[in-house]
């Protein structure tokens, strides 16, 4: 856990031990970082607003080599930030003051989507044109050549691969991925304009991962 | 009566103005014109009639003259009558003896004087001169000359002038609408820069070199949304500064609050009593802190994106432990509505919540079209509104005063609020209706999209 305020810090440490995590905190970016590569934690909190380097500069620091699932928790509930954040690659973004009990079960399901699918009827690999998905493995291939994806992305491209060809709407994948029954749909736009930029050859016509006006998203086959 | 409109009264000005000029330069110009033709006609009447008394003298100034003869000798043409009097009997060339009752007393008043004279006179229809010179003792030459001709030609001029003014007035309307177009025309970048104000383009503004007789305007409007946009700018820097450092000390009092209450039973019975009343009123100001902050929202507009309103609905029921068969969607509904979904889903929520604490629980939600427009009904059997209290309860921190109330303790006093500021951020309203069989229903009309 990143957090620069000392009395949050300790309260949401003991609230979390609580629940049966183990904390680890920090009061600056670059001392979680350090914290990180030395000994990587499973998933990571992190503030926005941090002296030296900021939320959203540590994120994508996290990013560069690590696809550990990032919670925000952050007292800044603006549009632009929720969005900025999610653009730097958290997977998730809880706005101060979060309740125990809803930042436990939003971690658990973090947990489980760090874990392969669960389904047991799961293909070995789902090929679309030159995109090759294996659920199982964890891995994704365009062209032959492995990609970087983050455990979030990997649970989206998965779920929109095994239904492709059909529209999944906003509220469905929200469910599917996050295992939210409701939440914020910006969610779901973010972690899809990342997932493009990453399969599709030109992110701003996408080709492989489409949004069908009204309805959602889809994967033609 | 609706005051008409500027560019109508401009145009009007521009007509009737322009009406009023031309009708008296056309008044001016025919009676010019008239007396000028009259006194000519005149002038050469007069050398024509004298001429015509010398001659009659002259025939006259024989033994036994023969009047009939001295009268046709007269060269008078078609428009001219000439009458002879002599020794008390009227002679005349033609046979109309009635022209002599028609000789106007004044003037044969005169004559009788011994002077000559002239007088205009109408005989039936036909407008004439009368010229008069007296010859003698109980002599005198009446001429009658018509001027029918004349007339007719006045008559022409009456209509051509009569038709150049209303040509006129034609034409002033018609530069007082291009007139009136042309004025307007800087302040419709006025109204445009306003529109876009209102809408939140706050970087509009008006260029004062342009339309240098609207500079004053364009300057004083320009400062005025400077202001503006400063003051709404320094409004959301205060709100998300208080925004922040209300939320961070809310994070820790709530994690603690959830570490004591895990122990509670750890705790001695005071202490128990005093940890349950601790953590209730964190949770009970996080509440208002989060609703007091949305509120401070209010300008912000509606996200507006294509939402299965229903199935948000029953979301919303089952996220509150209610059933989702709750939600009723009436025949005609349209299942996706453009609405702002989270400010939606929180309408819903606190329309649920206030039929728990003040109408013993919500019975139905109904999903609906009436009238073209987009309806939400939230129904509960408790003891319902009372008419008096209708429109109160959507203020802020008015709780409801019902029997279903559960003391002061329930709710922050601003859902109905966030409920009547949500819905018209959407253009839509909020009302209490008595539900038919007893009980409240809340109604909330958003409008349809292509209406």
């Amino acid at each position: 856990m990143i957090e620069d305020d000392d009395r949050i810090r300790l309260a949401l440490t003991l609230a979390l031990e609580d629940e049966g995590y183990t904390v680890r905190a920090a009061a600056t970016a670059e001392e979680g970082l350090l914290g990180q590569r030395r000994e990587p934690a499973d998933i990571v909190l992190v503030d926005l607003m941090l002296p030296g380097i900021d939320g959203f500069q540590c994120i994508r620091e996290l990013r560069r080599t690590d696809d550990v699932p990032v919670v925000v928790i952050s007292a800044r509930d603006d549009t632009h930030d929720i969005v900025a954040a999610l653009e730097a690659g958290a997977d998730d973004y809880l706005v101060k003051p979060v309740a125990t009990k809803e930042l436990s079960a939003r971690l658990r399901a973090l947990q489980r989507r760090a874990r392969p699918p669960a389904q047991t009827a799961q293909p070995d690999e789902l090929a679309l044109g030159d995109l090759a998905v294996r659920p199982l493995a964890g891995e994704v291939l365009l062209r032959g050549e492995q990609l970087t994806l983050t455990r979030t992305e990997f649970r989206l491209l998965c779920e929109l691969a095994e239904h492709a060809g059909q529209v999944l709407s906003r509220q469905q994948l929200l469910q599917r991925v996050w295992e939210y029954d409701f939440g914020d749909e910006r969610l779901v736009d973010v972690h899809v304009g990342r997932l493009r930029q990453k399969i599709e050859d030109n992110p701003g016509t996408p080709q492989r991962l489409v949004t069908v006006r009204g309805l959602g998203y889809k994967m033609p086959r | 009566m609706r005051k008409p409109g500027l560019r109508a009264r401009v145009t009007a000005g521009f007509a009737v103005g322009a009406l009023l000029v031309s009708a008296a330069m056309a008044l001016l110009s025919y009676q010019l014109t008239e007396r000028y033709l009259l006194d000519e006609r005149e002038r050469t009447a007069r050398r024509t009639v004298l001429a015509d008394a010398e001659i009659v003298r002259a025939g006259l100034n024989v033994d036994d003259p023969d009047e009939l003869q001295v009268l046709r000798s007269l060269d008078t043409g078609a428009n001219r009558r000439a009458l002879l009097q002599h020794g008390g009997v009227t002679y005349s060339r033609t046979v109309d003896s009635g022209l002599a009752r028609n000789l106007p007393d004044s003037l044969v008043a005169l004559v009788a004087r011994g002077e000559a004279g002239v007088q205009r006179v109408r005989i039936g229809d036909r407008a004439a001169m009368v010229f008069g010179v007296p010859l003698g003792e109980s002599t005198a030459l009446y001429e009658v000359d018509y001027l029918h001709e004349l007339d007719r030609s006045l008559k022409v001029l009456a209509l051509v002038l009569t038709l150049v003014a209303a040509g006129t007035a034609g034409a002033g309307a018609l530069l007082g609408v291009y007139a009136g177009r042309r004025v307007l025309r800087p302040l419709t970048t006025v109204a445009d820069a306003a529109r876009d104000i209102a809408d939140g383009r706050l970087s509009a503004r008006l260029d004062p070199e342009t339309e240098p007789d609207l500079a004053r305007l364009a300057t004083s409007f320009n400062r005025m949304v400077d202001q503006l946009s400063a003051r709404m700018d320094r409004d959301r820097r205060f709100a998300a500064d208080v925004s922040h450092e209300l939320r961070s000390p809310l994070q820790t009092l709530s994690s603690a609050a959830s570490v004591l209450q895990r122990r509670s039973a750890q705790f001695d019975e005071r202490t128990a009593v005093a940890a349950r009343l601790l953590v209730e009123e964190v949770d009970r100001f996080q509440e208002l802190v989060t609703d007091l902050l949305e509120l401070a929202r209010s300008d912000q507009p509606a996200d507006l994106a294509a939402v299965d309103v229903a199935a948000l609905a029953r979301q919303v029921c089952r996220t509150r432990g209610l059933p989702a068969d709750l939600v009723v969607v009436a025949r005609g509904a349209d299942r996706f509505w453009q609405v702002d979904r989270r400010r939606i889903e929180q309408v819903l929520a606190n329309l649920l919540d206030n039929a728990q604490a003040h109408g013993g629980g919500a019975v139905a939600v109904r999903v609906a079209r009436l009238r073209g427009v987009h309806v939400l009904e939230v129904d509960d059997e408790g003891p319902g509104v009372s008419p008096a209290d209708r429109d109160a309860i959507f203020d802020r921190f008015v709780r409801g005063r019902s029997a279903g109330a559960r003391g002061d303790s329930e709710g922050t006093g601003l859902g109905l609020a966030l409920v009547a500021q949500h819905v018209a951020a959407h253009g839509g309203t909020v009302h209490v209706l008595d539900r038919p069989g007893g009980g409240a229903r809340f109604r909330v009309e958003l409008p349809r999209e292509d209406t």
